[in-house]
């Protein structure tokens, strides 16, 4: 195909990329070297708010900003190299937390805290999902026919329906004295609050992402079963293997690719983690990284946000992403220059 | 697949085993599903209870007088399984029947609007009707013993309009699919056809793009689209639009955001038709579009089915790009909830969200009950080999 | 389910359009508001709505979109829905115009109360204040011969008995969902102690005996409550009461309505309210007073300022108050207070601060929210998390160029 002829099928989508994802990444590595303030004045002023029965009238010293002769506020931006990195990575508090030895204060700065939480709930969901779709899969293919299309509706509904409703939805399940719970109550006999300590509601977080991602990994999977090739499955079957060297040596090898590209998806969505936090409000006990940037990107009251630090730190859950997908991704060059 | 090899039979304690395990896993899958519908036809009181027999059967609900006969639920129960057969057997026969050749993804366009739009007229329209008509004569049976109140669903669709957010995220959703897949395509069929390591760098290059936290992405366009009338205007002049609260500004960023995803999943589709196709048509004469054009858009569609299928999960799920670029007038249905719950809400509120959490994963369900098999079919064309 | 519920809720809903369609003049320019969205403004923006040609959106972004709205020009909404804390972007920005004329013209009914004067100028109408305060289960008390605490020692004595008798599930409930509620919890437990959040030089004063007190007031507190109270914010304390889980809490007076819902309630007319016990022996009730109002955009024309205020009246009027009277504490003419508003009365009566609204405080009340959890949770020392707070907001201070 020459150049033009690709750049004609090609460009469409790829201006729309450059647009909407490249032009605001290139805004969001410039802004994490970069910081942009207020220019402050401090000011007495007066302010009467409602009191019972009478206005309350106090004057107050109150730094507001300048506005310029356009009525907007001015504002200095200035080259600041690492300093957005290093105030998101906080190495004196690391360097602290490790030189008194208390390993476990580590976790109370955020982006470490934030980065403990991400990896292990990708690292731990990842087989999660790709075992339970694998399993999911080769039993709907095990099936009878007749039941098999009821089976795959139901099997799809976790991963079809909106996240926020479905982390809800398991959310009323426990909260409180939800009946999940009171029958947890009831077995051991015990009071028991899943949403009181880090580690329960981790595990909720876990179980919530491999059911909703469980069902699109079995649906890849049982459309690659549906072309194994039935030569050699027989011809392993004359050989003798048994059940479980079939599944290692024939099946598995045959969804080796479906196996990869679930893994990469996983990947990235995971360490993106952020409607679990959300839905299951764990931000007492447990943030992830993109939870993190949304903070600091959440103006409050007064409407501060802290912008520099939010693309620091989202440049860094991109390189951790970048990181994790190293491996697939020479696999995926080796298979390029292979074909 | 149809006559099982003897040896491939299975013994009966792992036959045990596997349908045990499938019944597990659909428990789990549907159980969170169907409880959120239970609580959304119960008063507050009962929705909330503590205990799970209180929820199921409601009894604040019955005492104000709204419940279900025993015959309502075998009727309700009846209509749901004749739904589900027809939508899922049926509807794609008569639609492969009835579409004229090559327009057979209108004739699936249509097909499902008519299904959705029977499936909502008899279970709104026919059943109550039915109901109303022969509960009285029927007696014991007739007498209602299951606590269920509607007045959730009222509360939304009347009262609060809900049907125009229903109607702003069927505008969404079609315009990401459409644009999404046309564009798509185009750039798959690219990408699948040039062997290029540009084409593998543009590949990973959207990976990467794929991993971008959305939520950086999308507070960096609210001051631009606020704003956009402004700097436009040296460009569009005097009709340089506020991009802020419009839908299409709003698809197209949808689609930007999806476009990764869409064009690798196209691009294993195209890989798998065989290069001998199109290169038979070029050698005829035809040009590489006119190649795409005559033999490759025939034999595409089950790999686009799916890909569509996928665009819209995320158009119709999305809610952070919507509640924050959307102005209320053009609100969806999902930032539309979460208003409910994040507002100082009274627990009627929260059942109402609740009704309205039910109302649009219904679509849903009728989608993949209508699809599940091009969903299937497609991918076993096409990603499952690349 | 029954089809003549349907018709009726149909019919209801018709009559409710026509049937209180009065409004003082014919509004035929169109209006346009954004404000947060709760009870007390859904009541505004219907009597609102009633002149005709109003768009009012209330939107649970508004935080995030409202400056931004507000700086386009011409601006996206011309009045917006403020509290004392949103209200600062907005005046910093000069975004907001003043009032004074306006107000002259069309604002007779309004009482000198409802006026927020910055420098003498009327930026903003208020409309009702909030303010958290005691709720109580007045037939526990009674069955166990209890009094009223005042104070948050008393409280905890309280607590005790209640938990003795077993009568409750827990004793108490509490807004203290991590973030902005467990922040503004610990900023009304600091305030009681006498603590000040920042320095004249803009420097952190969190680190004081103030700060350990109210830690240690908060963590006391806590073994009384849900140990999910990391994720209950005021929804959750609220259907607390309603299911009569709890006793006392110290709830927002706009809540204070829905314990007497009779379609959701179990409690209905067992909930007393009463002043926000104070922290420390003489100090002032350990809370913070907010208020609710209106401001109008200043990138408009004088003509649709004019209307659009007007308009805003309408909406602010006696009328409105009289068919909303439980929604809120209002602030308007016509309030009659109810037997749930008596508490926040008399806490508003005994005088804690306002909340205190300045760029600092914001900055303040994030690195709260986002660091007392680790005391409660036990993850860090009350020593540490003080440290903490400080840490975090000079760090944003800096960043934002107040240090």
């Amino acid at each position: 195909m020459k150049f033009r002829t690709f750049a004609a099928f090609v460009g469409p989508s790829l201006l729309l990329m450059m647009i909407f994802i490249a032009a605001p990444l290139v805004s969001v590595l410039w802004q994490s070297f970069h910081l942009t303030q207020n220019v402050f004045e401090t000011v007495e002023t007066e302010r009467c708010t409602p009191g019972f029965p009478n206005a309350v009238c106090e004057t107050i010293t109150v730094d507001r900003p300048v506005l310029d002769e356009n009525g907007e506020i001015q504002t200095v931006t200035s080259f600041v190299g690492w300093q957005s990195y290093s105030r998101v990575l906080d190495p004196d508090a690391l360097g602290a937390a490790i030189s008194s030895g208390d390993w476990w204060s580590i976790l109370n700065i955020d982006f470490w805290g934030a980065l403990r939480f991400t990896l292990t709930f990708t690292l731990v969901t990842l087989p999660l999902v790709i075992g339970v779709g694998l399993l999911i899969a080769i039993t709907v293919n095990n099936a009878v026919k007749t039941i098999r299309g009821p089976a795959i509706f139901i099997s799809l509904l976790p991963f079809i329906i909106t996240p926020v409703i479905g982390a809800l939805s398991i959310r009323w399940l426990f909260v409180g004295d939800g009946i999940l719970t009171a029958l947890m109550e009831s077995w051991s006999g015990q009071d028991i609050a899943m949403f009181a300590q880090g580690w329960t509601i981790e595990l909720l977080m876990m179980f919530y992402r491999v059911w909703h991602v469980a069902p699109f990994a079995f649906v890849i999977f049982y459309a690659g079963l549906q072309t194994v090739n039935m030569d050699t499955l027989e011809s392993a079957i004359i050989d003798g293997a048994s059940r479980f060297e079939r599944l290692r040596y024939v099946i598995v090898p045959h969804l080796m690719p479906l196996i990869v590209f679930i893994a990469l998806i996983h990947l990235m969505d995971s360490y993106r983690v952020f409607e679990e936090v959300i839905g299951f409000r764990s931000e007492a006990h447990r943030i992830s990284l993109q939870w993190l940037t949304f903070d600091y990107l959440t103006p409050d009251d007064s409407g501060n946000r802290s912008v520099s630090r939010a693309s620091a730190s989202s440049m860094l859950t991109m390189v951790g992403i970048v990181i994790l997908l190293v491996p697939l991704l020479r696999r995926t060059w080796r298979d390029h220059k292979g074909s | 697949m149809s006559s099982i090899p003897r040896a491939m039979q299975q013994p009966l304690g792992l036959k045990f085993a596997s349908y045990g395990f499938l019944a597990f896993w659909c428990l789990i899958a549907a159980f969170p599903i169907f409880w959120v519908a239970v609580m959304s036809v119960k008063t507050p009181v009962d929705a909330f209870a503590s205990s799970p027999l209180d929820v199921v059967f409601g009894p604040r609900t019955l005492g104000n007088g709204d419940g279900m006969s025993v015959f309502s639920i075998l009727l309700l129960l009846t209509l749901l399984v004749l739904t589900y057969r027809v939508g899922a057997r049926h509807l794609g026969k008569w639609v492969e029947q009835f579409s004229p050749p090559g327009l057979v993804i209108i004739g699936w366009i249509i097909g499902s609007i008519i299904f959705a739009i029977g499936a909502a007229f008899l279970m709104f329209g026919i059943y109550p009707f039915v109901v109303d008509l022969i509960d009285p004569i029927l007696g014991p049976l007739g007498r209602p013993v299951l606590g269920l109140t509607t007045e959730h669903y009222q509360a939304v669709w009347v009262d609060n309009e809900f049907y125009t957010n229903f109607l702003n995220s069927m505008l969404v959703t079609a315009g990401v699919v459409t644009i999404s897949l046309t564009v798509g395509t185009l750039a798959g069929y690219g990408l699948a056809r040039s062997g290029s390591n540009l084409a593998f760098w543009l590949l990973i290059m959207a990976l990467i793009f794929r991993a971008l936290p959305h939520s950086v992405l999308v507070t960096g366009y609210l001051p631009a689209f606020i704003n956009s009338a402004e700097f436009l205007e040296p460009i569009l002049g005097e009709s340089a639009p506020t991009l802020y609260g419009q839908p299409w500004a709003v698809i197209v960023v949808l689609v930007s955001i999806n476009q990764p995803f869409t064009i690798w999943m196209l691009r294993s589709f195209f890989q798998n038709i065989p290069s001998e196709l199109d290169e038979a048509a070029r050698v005829d004469g035809c040009s590489h579009f006119g190649a795409f054009r005559r033999v490759i858009m025939p034999v595409m569609w089950p790999g686009v089915i799916t890909t569509g299928l996928f665009s819209f999960l995320l158009a119709y799920n999305d809610y952070l790009v919507t509640a924050l670029l959307l102005d209320q007038q053009n609100q969806t249905m999902v930032p539309a909830i979460t208003g409910y719950f994040n507002r100082e809400t009274t627990t009627t509120d929260q059942v109402e969200a609740v009704a309205a959490a039910v109302s649009i994963i219904a679509p849903l369900f009728l989608l993949v009950m209508v699809f599940q098999r091009q969903i299937v079919s497609g991918l076993t064309a096409g990603a499952v080999k690349g | 389910m029954k089809l003549r519920t349907l018709a009726l809720a149909a019919a209801v809903s018709l009559m409710g359009t026509t049937a209180y369609a009065d409004c003082a003049f014919e509004n035929t320019q169109e209006v346009t508001m954004l404000s947060a969205g709760f009870e007390a403004w859904k009541a505004v923006t219907d009597a609102m709505a009633e002149c005709g040609m109003v768009a009012a959106e209330l939107d649970q972004e508004f935080r995030e979109k409202q400056p931004e709205a507000f700086a386009a020009d011409p601006s996206l909404y011309q009045l917006g829905g403020v509290s004392n804390g949103t209200l600062t972007p907005l005046l910093n920005a000069g975004t907001i115009r003043p009032l004074d004329d306006l107000v002259e013209q069309y604002g007779q009914n309004l009482n000198p109360n409802q006026l927020i004067r910055v420098d003498g100028q009327i930026m903003a109408i208020a409309m009702m204040v909030n303010t958290q305060h005691l709720m109580y289960r007045n037939d526990i008390f009674a069955d166990l011969g209890l009094e009223v605490p005042t104070s948050y020692d008393e409280v905890l004595e309280v607590a005790a008995a209640i938990q003795e008798a077993g009568v409750v599930d827990y004793p108490l409930g509490a807004t203290m969902a991590a973030g902005w509620n467990l922040a503004q919890d610990f900023n009304n437990m600091f305030l009681g102690f006498g603590g000040t959040f920042v320095n004249d030089d803009n420097t952190p004063n969190i680190n004081t005996e103030a700060g350990m007190n109210a830690l240690e007031m908060m963590a006391a507190l806590t073994e009384y409550m849900d140990p999910e109270y990391l994720t209950s914010d005021s929804t959750y304390v609220q259907q607390q009461f309603q299911q009569g889980k709890i006793a006392m809490a110290n709830l927002w007076a706009s809540r204070a309505g829905a314990m007497n819902d009779e379609a959701e309630s179990q409690v209905v007319g067992l909930v007393s309210g009463a002043a926000a016990p104070v922290a420390m022996e003489g100090g002032a009730p350990a809370t913070t007073i907010w208020w609710d109002g209106i401001v109008v955009a200043a990138n408009i024309s004088d003509e649709e300022a004019e209307n659009a205020f007007r308009v805003a009246m309408e909406g602010l009027d006696t009328e409105m108050v009289t068919s909303n009277n439980d929604a809120a504490i209002w602030l308007i003419e016509g309030f009659e207070p109810g037997a749930l508003a008596e508490g926040a009365i008399a806490t508003a009566v005994a005088g804690p601060a306002p909340y205190p609204s300045t760029t600092q405080m914001g900055l303040m009340h994030s690195a709260i929210g986002n660091n007392v959890a680790d005391f409660l949770t036990g993850a860090a020392t009350a020593e540490a998390t003080l440290q903490a707070i400080e840490a975090d907001y000079t760090t944003a201070a800096e960043e934002a160029g107040l240090l």
